[in-house]
């Protein structure tokens, strides 16, 4: 899913390359006369390093060009230019749907990665660069979280609460969890907890009928903490290892709704609550992520609608405010369409390197 | 989090204030507030560059209008760059035609299919659903049952597993009504197949419109989909949902100008009662978190109408019910209280946190109480006494303590309009103020 954002990213690390190569060319060439040293002092002497580019006997790749020339472009001109080629790169973020304070907070990062190196220059020169982004992306992203690993280190049953706005696909990443679950051999109850939405206990009910997975279920419009302290109860006495609770879609606005949900969270009392939401969210995705952590808390994320063709800024907006890691992401309409998230190698995708 | 933001959009519009010639550095500053502001409303990145280009052009380059302020020229040019993206509201015909939706999984379709049926029936229109989705368990419970309540009939067999069959059949055992909604699966432009169904549809049912559903959260994705399904089937009109979270539907926009059609719809909330039609105004000024460019507008345009609301009376301390009911009224149209509250420069004086505290639902719930009031009272509220109340509450359907509860909150309005009077000072114009904060209405 972060295909898209790694392709803007390289674009704009391409153009960054160029505009700083056409500046560069000028000053390297006084660079030469005043010769290869790491002793001079000065900072504007320092470009001894831009023959890297030509030197490099293996054909620079654009990565390389753009480490090489960011970083002697941070010595050679001024910080207002530095500033101009770092606000690509925030367009480039804002454009795969980083919300605009976590891109502030990411090119606040990059840069001050990037003023720091500039004390160290002389060492290893490349590296840094792209070091500072990864390192602003993998702090905002944190690490995965292992589910299996989870409910191997628990007692049992492990209960999950699911939560999130309407619409982001909660009850399908119930559904595909169940499945998966199932097939890592663990038993598995669902709790039928929207009871608000028509057809919601259809939904759901027959999805765990395709997948042989038992479901607890009240009629309609029923108290949802009772149907999930059902569940949980049932799992107790049958032994079953994980209990997957679905709630209802709820804004983080409504007061009433939250405050039902925080109902369910005492009565049931989750090992995990998991918030969902789709990875094309906008800019939205860090304000309900922020309430529904701050309200009802939240222990990972799950991304759904990851196939289309999102950015996958919705997944560094959300860990980037609420700090949780990242579980699964949903890539699909079937039930093995869930990945579990991996943040250095999507960071490492993201940068073209491993 | 936009709070912030259209605070900074004012700070840069106050360094418009008082400057007789457009300063180049304030309009700068502006437009990035500007940017920035629509940026984290999700409106696509390439259209708000657009936009705030020509926006500082346009700025810097015409001559403000006579008896304008550099401010006022600004912001009012902000405005109509705005309302150009937004204006075309696509037109809603009483007439028998069918109307497929289309749209993401999840962006709340058939939700939004019921309100319409809902809608069209309260027109007074013979109105059928055809549940369309064969995919998502559970939908045709979800459409039937809504349905159900609302006494539309609708056609699906959840046993069917191709789209197009059950349309055609549909399309014939409901041939009695004059207007039928296609509820369709959810699907995403990259899934070849569901593009396929659903340009299928679109010939089958030879549809009258066809409306595409973007949740207000949706973020730069939204041209890309648009984009694709305008191609697939010729969007002709947007339906945000949604909109009663935080998201400041942004992403709609994209679509909308992707799509060269208008926003037909707005849901906000999870009644069926809960869509409306669009309003460019009220839908830029929650955009921007600013009331008060309408007011503007009508003030450039000269047609500031009749007060309804009799500003120097209620500045002279005399605010009675009825004026507040006019509020009540015109809060609908304008969004949340604090957003109007906000307009007013009222610095860093602090409102009763209770002023704010009042719901929509209670809103509604208020007006229906000052229904039931004789014209005595909306103007001396002091005169009801208990058995006033009770007759009140009674010809309400409310019980007395929403009926006092009412009174309570007149009383903090009361207050609160009083304290403004107080905090006003000599020098600042309190009286056109509220005149502007009333031609909105």
């Amino acid at each position: 899913m972060f295909g898209g954002l790694r392709e803007k990213l390289q674009a704009a690390r391409s153009r960054l390359g160029s505009s700083i190569q056409t500046v560069i060319t000028a000053p390297a060439a006084d660079a030469e006369k005043t010769g290869v040293s790491d002793k001079s002092a000065s900072a504007p002497e320092k470009p001894s390093v831009p023959p890297a580019v030509p030197e490099i006997p293996v054909k620079p790749t654009i990565v390389d060009k753009f480490k090489v020339l960011l970083i002697e472009r941070e010595l050679i001109v001024s910080e207002k230019d530095v500033s101009e080629a770092l606000s690509e790169l925030e367009i480039t973020l804002l454009e795969s749907d980083v919300a605009l304070p976590v891109t502030d907070a990411i090119i606040a990062h990059v840069k001050k990665g990037l003023v720091g190196k500039h004390r160290k220059i002389g060492e290893s020169v490349d590296s840094l660069v792209v070091g500072a982004l990864r390192d602003a992306l993998l702090d905002v992203l944190g690490s995965g979280f292992d589910l299996q690993a989870y409910i191997r280190s628990h007692p049992r049953p492990v209960k999950i609460l699911f939560t999130g706005v309407n619409g982001t696909g909660k009850t399908t990443t119930v559904a595909k969890i169940g499945s998966l679950l199932k097939k890592q051999g663990f038993s598995v109850v669902i709790g039928a907890g929207d009871t608000y939405r028509a057809g919601a206990i259809e939904q759901i009910g027959v999805h765990a009928e395709r997948l042989g997975i038992k479901i607890i279920q009240h009629p309609e419009g029923g108290d949802p903490s009772a149907v999930l302290f059902d569940t949980v109860q049932y799992a107790t006495s049958h032994k079953i290892d994980v209990v997957l609770a679905d709630t209802a879609g709820r804004f983080h606005n409504k007061a009433n709704l939250m405050s039902q949900l925080d109902k369910i969270k005492r009565v049931m009392k989750p090992d995990l609550i998991v918030y969902v939401d789709e990875a094309v969210a906008g800019n939205d995705a860090v304000t309900r992520a922020a309430e529904f952590d701050k309200t009802v808390g939240a222990d990972a994320v799950v991304l759904t609608k990851a196939d289309m063709d999102s950015r996958g800024g919705a997944a560094i907006s959300i860990a980037h405010t609420i700090g949780k890691p990242l579980m699964f992401i949903g890539t699909g309409q079937s039930y093995d369409d869930i990945a579990p998230f991996e943040p250095a190698d999507v960071v490492g995708e993201l940068l073209g390197d491993a | 989090m936009l709070d912030g933001l259209s605070s900074s959009l004012k700070d840069a519009l106050k360094k418009l204030a008082g400057k007789t010639v457009i300063d180049r550095a304030a309009v700068d500053e502006l437009v990035k507030d500007l940017q920035r502001a629509l940026i984290s409303s999700d409106v696509n990145v390439k259209l708000v560059m657009e936009l705030s280009k020509a926006v500082r052009t346009r700025s810097l380059e015409e001559e403000p209008p006579k008896g304008m302020t550099v401010r006022e020229h600004v912001l009012r040019i902000v405005y109509q760059e705005l309302v150009r993206l937004v204006w075309a509201s696509t037109d809603v015909k009483l007439e028998p035609q069918t109307i497929l939706m289309a749209g993401l999984q999840g962006s709340g379709k058939t939700t939004t299919t019921a309100k319409l049926a809902r809608f069209f029936q309260k027109k007074g229109m013979k109105v059928g659903v055809i549940c369309a989705d064969t995919f998502r368990p559970g939908a045709f419970d979800q459409i039937s049952t809504l349905c159900t309540k609302i006494h539309v009939p609708c056609y699906g067999n959840p046993q069917e597993k191709d789209a197009l069959k059950i349309t055609r059949e549909g399309l014939a055992s409901l041939k009695e009504q004059e207007l039928i909604i296609v509820d369709t699966q959810g699907r995403h432009a990259l899934e070849a197949d569901l593009i396929k169904e659903i340009i299928d549809l679109n010939l089958l049912t030879k549809a009258t419109h066809r409306w595409l559903v973007i949740d207000a959260a949706l973020g730069q994705q939204a041209s890309e989909q648009a984009r694709r399904f305008h191609e697939a089937i010729n969007i002709d009109g947007v339906i945000i949902t949604k909109m009663d979270g935080t998201a400041k539907g942004g992403g709609a926009l994209s679509a909308v100008a992707e799509t060269k059609s208008g926003i037909v719809f707005i849901g906000s909330g999870e009644t069926i009662d809960d869509l409306e039609r669009f309003d460019p105004d009220g839908f830029i000024s929650r955009l921007l978190g600013m009331g008060d460019l309408k007011a503007l507008m009508e003030k450039a345009n000269e047609a500031i109408r009749p007060e309804d609301v009799n500003v120097d009376a209620m500045m002279k301390g005399k605010f009675t019910l009825r004026d507040m009911y006019k509020q009540l009224e015109a809060l609908n149209k304008m969004g949340p209280l604090k957003q109007i509250m906000g307009m007013l420069p009222l610095g860093n004086m602090e409102l009763p946190e209770g002023v704010y505290d009042v719901t929509s639902t209670k809103m509604v719930r208020y007006r229906i109480i000052m229904d039931s009031m004789t014209p005595k009272e909306l103007d001396d509220p002091s005169l009801i006494n208990s058995s006033r109340m009770q007759r009140i509450a009674h010809g309400a359907g409310a019980s007395p303590d929403e009926v006092r509860e009412l009174l309570k909150y007149y009383k903090m309005m009361q207050r609160t309009l009083k304290g403004l009077r107080g905090a006003s000072g000599g020098k600042f114009n309190m009286q056109r103020l509220m005149k502007r904060f009333s031609g909105m209405q």
